[in-house]
């Protein structure tokens, strides 16, 4: 029994940090019709953020600052001067830019790190195991799980106590409307891709010290995250949540009982998903 | 014949007669690229049909090549002696099947719905290739070897030979191309033009646009199974990266780059990504960087793709612009 409620655990710690790539990648979809591929790139700069600070400054917490600071802007960057100008084009070609992005900085990457895994250390404050149902689970781990939950709450009270938080629910239902209201949307929009870069990044810092980082690791949450927002419904973010968490589950009780069917258990489910609800567990619009 | 007539169509002849001559002049290592570029050829234009011509963008095209692929290499291992022409029908048999299987749930959706779920499914079949090593032997691939050919007067020849190799290819993407040509020709391919520019105009002027769309798909899915075939001749090997999403997202570069709005484009394209990755990939390891950055210049500034500058319209586009901006 004890088993599976650490790999119960295991599960939601992943689920949880697919989460919050997910999260912005569905806003952003919402608000813009947009998928915005790039969104794991963010995370995996977000992971080399905190390698390089970590080796040079000996600070993981410097790098949990920084690290999402500087992708955030990266993404309000790319948001003003690429993806506006792809915006007059159609969703056809805001998706090609951020699929061309995705490649370039992909490559970047490989250019400036190598193509090697780097090993980012666990800080020393969360170093060690904690005794649990009877068997010991790391530290680090839980602090992943807390810390996301952390930003579960935060965002959630964003999105729903404050002011901005309703501008960009009221944005995500109909962008059209709240702009002939005199909202700046494009201005709303471009925090809301740059807070989704963010939290992408954010994602890849905490996910450094527990995955390692290596140039492969945008490609491999990109697929978790597709599957995660079609599974949920684009554009909704307790769909998201749901699915994510379900995703992490699967895959870590797949790899328990089935190791060789694991990876197939995902795309079998998001098949069956859609078959029955093909727009997604809690989507609305299509 | 006009003086039209014989511009229109000379440059087509022009162009079959510089293909069939192509390995008589260049060297011999460039007939090897040359006869990739075939591939990749028949590959994007059955890809283009979708994108072009129906408006469908699939991001996981990559499953009915890697499909035919696949049914390629266990034909040649487990049937050896087939008549090639029986394998790639074969190869392009499997690719239509399973794009009318992935078709079945995926055309109904548009746009980014549409990309998605058909990279999720060519994903599913990647895991299946991965994971059933009985059969595909997973991650280390499975060796072919190239078999003879018989033509009537010139008996047996081997593929081993290069040259050979070229015409063969050659053939089968002449025939490739010439059916999707003939296709967009047919009353069935200019109703799905129709459907790319209004879906639901077409389903009330009568057009059932399910099935249609699922044609197309399950058609683009035949020629790209027969693609994913020669890949597998000419490589003398399959693995997974014939199946993987990196296949499927370089044949959306190649063919955007190209220009999806013309029949040759996709083409373009693909001669354009091959010769730069072979000049390029001499001198630096990230020749990926430097394409990525084309593809988006392309995305951002040349609406029609690269063929778009080879037209009239194209350059009176480019210097509209910088009238504009002066």
């Amino acid at each position: 029994m004890d088993i599976y409620a650490i790999q119960a655990l295991h599960g939601l710690v992943y689920g949880m940090l697919l989460f919050m790539v997910a999260s912005g990648l569905t806003l952003v979809f919402g608000m813009m019709g947009v998928l915005n591929l790039a969104n794991a790139s963010f995370y995996m700069l977000g992971a080399y953020m905190a390698y390089t600070i970590t080796l040079y400054l000996g600070s993981f917490w410097l790098s949990l600052v920084v690290g999402p600071l500087v992708v955030g802007l990266l993404g309000v960057v790319i948001e003003r001067f690429l993806l506006r100008k792809a915006h007059e084009r159609g969703h056809v070609a805001e998706l090609l830019l951020t699929f061309g992005l995705f490649y370039v900085i992909g490559e970047l990457v490989r250019l400036i790190w190598g193509s090697n895994p780097l090993p980012v250390a666990v800080p020393d404050i969360l170093k060690g195991d904690i005794p649990l149902f009877g068997m010991t689970y790391p530290y680090y781990r839980l602090f992943i799980l807390c810390f996301s939950s952390l930003i579960l709450v935060v965002m959630a009270l964003v999105l729903m106590k404050t002011r901005i938080g309703i501008l960009v629910r009221a944005a995500v239902s109909d962008a059209e409307m709240v702009d002939s209201l005199g909202t700046n949307v494009p201005l709303v929009f471009m925090g809301v891709f740059g807070g989704g870069a963010a939290l992408a990044g954010m994602a890849g810092v905490i996910a450094a010290p527990f995955l390692s980082t290596y140039p492969g690791m945008g490609l491999d949450v990109l697929m978790d995250c597709f599957v995660i927002i079609v599974i949920g419904g684009f554009g909704s973010l307790f769909g998201a949540l749901l699915s994510a968490v379900m995703i992490g589950e699967l895959q870590s009780f797949g790899v328990l009982w089935i190791p060789r069917l694991a990876l197939v258990f995902q795309f079998l489910f998001m098949a069956v998903v859609l078959i029955v609800r093909p727009t997604g567990l809690l989507g609305e619009k299509e | 014949m006009s003086k039209d007539m014989v511009l229109e169509h000379g440059w087509k002849v022009l162009l079959g007669a510089f293909l069939i001559l192509l390995p008589l002049i260049v060297p011999e290592m460039k007939v090897h690229l040359a006869t990739e570029i075939l591939v990749f050829c028949l590959f994007a234009i059955a890809f283009n049909l979708l994108l072009g011509y129906t408006g469908l963008l699939p991001f996981g095209f990559a499953a009915m090549f890697g499909v035919g692929a696949y049914a390629t290499a266990l034909m040649f291992n487990h049937a050896a002696g087939t008549p090639l022409a029986v394998v790639i029908l074969v190869a392009a048999a499997a690719g239509f099947l399973t794009a009318l299987f992935i078709g079945a749930f995926c055309v109904r959706l548009g746009g980014t719905y549409f990309a998605l779920l058909t990279l999720a499914f060519q994903m599913f079949f990647y895991a299946v290739a991965m994971k059933w090593r009985e059969v595909t032997n997973g991650d280390d691939g499975m060796g072919v070897t190239r078999p003879e050919v018989w033509l009537p007067g010139l008996g047996n020849l081997s593929l081993m030979n290069i040259h050979t190799l070229y015409w063969v290819t050659l053939f089968f993407v002449a025939i490739g191309i010439t059916l999707a040509w003939l296709f967009l020709k047919t009353p069935l391919g200019n109703s799905v033009v129709s459907m790319r520019e209004n879906d639901e105009r077409a389903a009330f002027l009568g057009y059932n646009v399910f099935i249609t769309k699922l044609t197309v798909f399950a058609f683009a899915g035949m020629l790209a199974g027969a693609a994913g075939g020669l890949f597998v001749l000419y490589h003398e090997f399959v693995a997974t990266t014939a199946i993987d999403s990196n296949m499927s997202f370089t044949i959306v570069l190649m063919t955007i780059v190209g220009g999806s709005g013309r029949f040759m484009g996709p083409i373009l394209g693909v001669v354009f990504f091959m010769l730069f990755q072979d000049w390029l990939s001499d001198l630096t390891d990230h020749w990926w960087l430097y394409f990525g950055i084309c593809f988006i210049i392309v995305v951002l500034y040349i609406e029609g793709g690269l063929i778009s500058l080879f037209s009239r319209e194209g350059l009176r586009v480019i210097f509209k612009r910088r009238e504009n901006n002066t």
